[in-house]
């Protein structure tokens, strides 16, 4: 049961904070005594491979565990978390900030829950309950409306990909009477090869990859360390994982590999060129974190799962450390535009851990970062050479934007000071923390760790060969300098045919002309056609009835007369059967109503001689009767 | 014991219809105690509720001869199913009739009407006679159509015919089916249910089969409502008072699916086999219809009917998928009805709290309109995160009720009819579409400056709603103990007439 409790923790944890007292230093350090707890607990349960199992019913039921791979995810989330919530309680507005930290560590525990799922329904738990603390936070300045649309657009761009998710639960227990992921591989090919295309919208759609990338985005009007947490370590995580996790029972299904590989490498390409010319420095790491986890997709399609692990891992250190020092970046600078920030002589100790981020962002060793994405090439190698050379093109672009972030943020000196905001200790210790452990990730580029690691996580590392490393560290090279001198032209992305690559190439604009605004404009129509067509059926048989009426009365007064006597003899009889209202609610009608089927149980038994026919023309007759009522009646 | 469920509201209702005048908050409490009665019977009836596999099918059974030369008699008892609907109905009905409402002197008979109309209503899923069955769903239209045309508002009178006249068509057909139903087969003439059911009086059907059953969807799917017989749905609710409305949706429309389970299912369930493709499409077409018509709506009360179209679309759906005897396995097909009543449950409890909400901006600021609201969450941030739940669940979001019923109703759908399920997954994207829209609108962005005195929730309208949603966060996280007697009911019904 103890696996459990890295969901139940932060759960505690955040509902706790939700409620409890509104004071900096206790959000921090209530969130990271939560955050560090959870840690615990995931290295405790990683001692034990069983899965714990709580029942719904029938086939419902709740599956834990922690594979190798997992545990490793599930005690990376805590220790980013603990860093990145640290720093909201020093770096967020106070306005609503116990909220934000309440749901910060939420969104931990959504996050560990899909982590410890061994079965499609908890993984849906915890997959649709990530999205909605990012609707949340997303929309945690409520008071603006511009947020809460982008966070509306967030929630339904996932949702249009978790989908997915409950179409390969769907396609699971169809095939093998169960959620539970081993069911996978009792699945008859075309149930698989459902599965498996659910499992990939889904993990795209979350990871931001082509072609649902824009919602990354609009998730930009959230504050900071929403944006570091959702990036770094939750929500967009999600779908990387989720694919590495069931790669080796999806890798069957033929075209599983080069899909993923596929949406991978579009998105990490278009990503790079989106950062490249971005001027918003929180969006410029937002299509970046698209192209990392597009890098992500390539080496899980390659069929090396621990490589994207692993890459995973380095991406979420560096991308929070990154985030933050931009989020302090924005403050001074009162918005997030890069041309008008330069802060590295302000705030030195602030620019080196941003360098040193930007570095593992380019993918320069000996940072850990630099292994990952040379393994990356490798994997992709062992597919073929043109995708390992597409796969250095998107590392080049990545240490080109990461060099262009670096330089315009902390790097070239900017002598205008905008507002008098200094960081607190507090906000200055977590970027270099984050730093310290990129650097320290380094290990991976020793022989023995790495394959230490590879054996206890129980995956293959691909054979690298000797030119893909170089042939990467060069075009590395080349990216950093297309970075300076892109970083030279401070105004870039601003105006022009770049203002619209910066605009994710125009995809937003696309989804908006394609499927928002058709879906809206057909939910107006058929608001319209319920009131006017749908329901005309029923009022013109009422009209109908009504000017029926009208034209006999006017033709006949006798009718009138008629009509005048019948009112008055109905009246008559209601007001007797109302004084004894009581008598004929309790006995009345129920006896007149068994009176009548008495009659018909009379007639049917006349019926039971084989004359069955007349019996199917009473029906009809009753048929035509309430035809009849139903055109008088209304 | 579940005689007193129905007798005792009954007799509430006449009291305080012919008792001498008393002060208003008197009248409502009293109401609410009477209320609070049926709820106590029937949780502890379920307390006592076998769900071993060979238990009987219909427990607390009471069993009174009445006009026994045509097998009418006063039988009341509960199934798996039936037991949670009613306790669901009961809870419904305790918290509107607790719900705090502006009346003017004629109190005792609002509460008058509320008791009866629960006496009847918990009747028609008590009763185990087709007869009273069919006398009690027509009396609750009646209780339903004074309801709102004396306490709505707005086009109330006309909404309230409109109502009545249109729900009543639908009875007048169930009407002669039943009479068909029970006049056809061999053995003595009875309108018992337990009989019916397994005496299945058509085998396997034919033409007159085929009638009896469209009289018999006909009349449940304009009672559920389901596209295209929904029209009247939205006005009624409307210019409902909100208890009303709440009950309108969180009790009577389970009376048309749960006919729709407990007769043409399970009385002749070959027939229903042979047409439930036809059904399922209907009910994507309402899931689907509904939910784009209320993302088009502007007036929130509105919105919530469309969804009930869209939420009682699913239940059909289920409904459908598990009666089809012919496809998909058994396991499948169970799943997909204890699906459909669970959504029954979860849409009683959710749209009933959504309603009742609704009363609040009513009564605060008398209009519907979306756009005369925003930035409500800085007045009314308890009203807010009530509100919030009550969408996300109603959306679907995992860890509420909702889900619950959705997840099982698409999976036990999807292994029977594939293209029903994946259609009707369209439906849970919009309504996340349609919630969002709406709380943002009305909770978020600038505070418009005449609402700056909208005051927030009162205690009572707190612990009332705060008692639904409190349910429907349990049934989302630990559903077991409602899954287990609807399961046992389940099983029985769609192992078929073979099993």
């Amino acid at each position: 049961m103890i696996v459990w409790l890295l969901f139940l923790i932060p759960l505690i944890g955040g509902l706790i904070l939700l409620i409890g007292p509104i004071h900096r230093s206790w959000f921090a350090g209530a969130s990271s005594t939560t955050c560090l707890a959870t840690l615990a607990a995931a290295m405790i349960a990683n001692g034990s491979r069983s899965a714990s199992i709580i029942e719904w019913g029938g086939p419902l039921r709740l599956t834990a565990t922690l594979t190798p791979m997992s545990a490793l995810v599930a005690m990376l989330v805590p220790i980013v978390a603990a860093a990145v919530i640290a720093y909201a309680s020093a770096h967020e507005d106070s306005c609503g900030l116990r909220r934000l930290i309440g749901l910060l560590v939420l969104f931990v525990a959504g996050m560990e829950l899909l982590l410890i799922a061994d079965d499609f329904l908890t993984v849906l738990i915890g997959w649709e309950a990530v999205g909605a603390c990012s609707w949340a936070l997303i929309g945690h300045q409520w008071r603006d409306a511009e947020a809460g649309e982008s966070a509306i657009y967030a929630f339904i761009a996932t949702r249009l990909g978790d989908l997915g998710l409950f179409v390969s639960a769907m396609a699971v227990f169809a095939g093998s009477g169960s959620f539970a992921f081993a069911g996978l591989s009792q699945l008859s090919s075309g149930y698989l090869a459902l599965a498996a295309a659910g499992v990939t919208v889904s993990a795209a759609a979350k990871s931001g990859q082509v072609p649902f990338a824009p919602w990354l985005f609009r998730a930009m009007a959230g504050p900071t360390s929403v944006s570091a947490l959702l990036h770094a370590a939750t929500m967009v995580a999600a779908g990387a994982y989720l694919l590495l996790r069931l790669q080796p029972m999806l890798a069957p299904v033929a075209w599983f590999g080069p899909v993923v590989i596929g949406i991978g490498l579009a998105t990490a390409l278009t990503g790079g060129l989106v950062a490249l010319v971005q001027p918003h420095a929180k969006k410029l790491l937002a299509a970046s974190t698209s192209a990392h986890y597009g890098l992500m997709f390539v080496a899980t399609g390659a069929g090396f799962p621990l490589v994207a692990l692993f890459h995973l891992v380095a991406h979420a250190l560096f991308k929070s450390l990154l985030f933050l020092v931009a989020g302090i970046a924005g403050e001074r600078a009162g918005d997030y535009q890069l041309r008008h920030m330069g802060f590295g002589a302000l705030m030195p100790m602030i620019a080196g851990a941003s360098a040193i981020g930007a570095l593992a962002l380019a993918g320069v060793p000996p940072l850990g970062a630099g292994w990952t994405k040379e393994q990356i090439v490798s994997a992709a190698g062992s597919h073929s050479a043109l995708l390992a050379i597409l796969v250095m093109l998107a590392g080049m672009l990545s240490a080109a934007y990461a060099a262009r972030f670096h330089l315009l943020s902390f790097g070239i000196v900017k002598d205008e000071n905008i507002t008098s905001y200094f960081p607190a200790p507090v906000e200055k210790a977590m970027p270099a923390l984050l730093a310290i452990g990129s650097i320290a990730l380094g290990a991976l580029w020793l022989g023995g760790v790495h394959t230490g690691l590879s054996h206890q996580l129980g995956g293959a590392l691909p054979d690298g060969q000797l030119w893909e490393i170089g042939a990467s560290l060069a075009l590395v090279v080349v990216g950093l300098v297309l970075g300076d001198a892109a970083a030279r032209r401070r105004d870039l992305g601003t105006a022009g045919r770049a203002a619209m690559v910066a605009d994710w190439l125009g995809l937003p604009r696309l989804v908006d002309a394609s499927l928002v605004r058709p879906i809206l404009l057909l939910s107006t129509l058929a608001a319209r056609a319920d009131d006017r067509i749908v329901d005309t059926g029923v009022t013109c048989t009422a009209w109908f009835g009504q000017t029926v009426s009208t034209l006999v009365t006017l033709a006949d007064a006798r009718i009138v007369d008629a009509g005048v006597a019948w009112t008055a003899w109905i009246s008559r009889q209601l007001s007797c059967l109302g004084s004894g209202i009581g008598e004929a609610m309790t006995d009345g009608l129920p006896t007149y109503a068994a009176r009548l089927v008495a009659t018909g149980g009379q007639q049917s038994v006349r019926l039971q001689t084989g004359m069955t026919h007349h019996y199917y023309v009473i029906i009809v007759g009753g048929i035509v009767g309430v035809v009849a009522l139903l055109l008088l009646g209304l | 014991m579940l005689t007193l469920a129905i007798l005792i509201p009954l007799i509430g209702a006449v009291i305080l219809a012919f008792a001498p005048p008393a002060n208003r908050q008197a009248t409502r409490l009293a109401a609410l105690a009477t209320a609070l009665l049926p709820l106590i019977v029937l949780i502890v009836v379920w307390m006592g509720f076998d769900t071993s596999p060979d238990a009987p099918a219909f427990q607390a059974v009471e069993d009174f001869a009445w006009i026994p030369t045509l097998g009418v008699g006063w039988r009341v008892g509960v199934d798996g199913i039936s037991l949670v609907i009613a306790t669901m109905s009961a809870l419904v009905f305790a918290a509107s009739i607790a719900w705090p409402i502006e009346l003017d002197d004629r109190s005792r008979q609002y509460y008058a009407w509320l008791l009866f109309l629960e006496s009847v209503s918990l009747a028609v899923f008590l009763v185990l006679d087709l007869l009273l069955f069919y006398v009690f769903f027509d009396l609750s239209l009646v209780g339903m159509f004074f309801l709102i045309s004396r306490w709505g508002h707005g086009e109330a009178q006309s909404a309230a015919l409109k109502f009545f006249l249109y729900t009543f068509v639908g009875s007048l057909a169930i009407l002669l089916a039943i009479i068909a139903l029970v006049l056809a087969g061999d053995g003595p003439l009875t309108f018992d249910m337990r009989v019916l059911i397994t005496r299945h009086p058509y085998g396997a059907g034919g033409w007159a089969a085929g009638l009896t059953l469209f009289g018999f969807l006909f009349g449940f799917a304009i009672k559920t409502p389901l596209f295209p017989l929904h029209t009247w749905l939205p006005p009624a609710h409307v210019n409902a008072p909100a208890p009303a409305s709440a009950i309108l949706a969180g009790v009577l429309l389970k009376m048309g699916t749960y006919g729709l389970i407990r007769i043409p299912m399970s009385m002749m369930p070959e027939t229903f086999a042979r047409y439930a493709p036809i059904l399922g499409a209907f009910a994507v077409a309402s899931i689907l219809w509904g939910a784009f018509v209320a993302l088009g709506q502007a007036d929130m009360k509105r919105r919530i009917a469309y969804t009930s179209i869209n939420h009682m679309g699913y239940a059909v759906l289920g409904i459908a998928a598990a009666g089809s005897l012919f496809f998909g396995s058994e396991g499948a097909r169970q799943l997909a009805l204890t699906g459909a009543v669970v959504e029954m449950v979860a849409h009683g409890l959710i749209t009933g709290s959504l309603f009742l909400m609704t009363g609040i901006f009513w009564r605060r600021a008398k209009t519907y309109q979306l756009d005369a609201y925003g930035g409500i969450a800085g007045v009314a941030p308890k009203l807010t995160a009530l509100f919030i739940l009550a969408a996300f669940a109603s959306l679907g979001l995992p860890g509420l009720a909702g889900f619950v019923a959705e997840f099982q109703v698409f999976a036990g759908t999807f292994a029977v009819y594939p293209w029903f399920a994946g259609l009707g997954l369209i439906g849970i994207l919009i309504t996340a579409a349609l919630f969002l829209t709406m709380v943002q609108r009305v909770f978020f962005g600038e505070l418009p400056a005449d609402r700056r005195l909208f005051s927030d929730l009162t205690p009572s309208e707190y612990a009332i709603v705060g008692v639904l949603l409190t349910l429907v966060v349990v049934i989302g996280v630990y559903p077991r103990w409602l899954l287990a007697p609807i399961h046992a009911a389940a099983a029985a019904i769609t192992a078929g007439p073979l099993g």
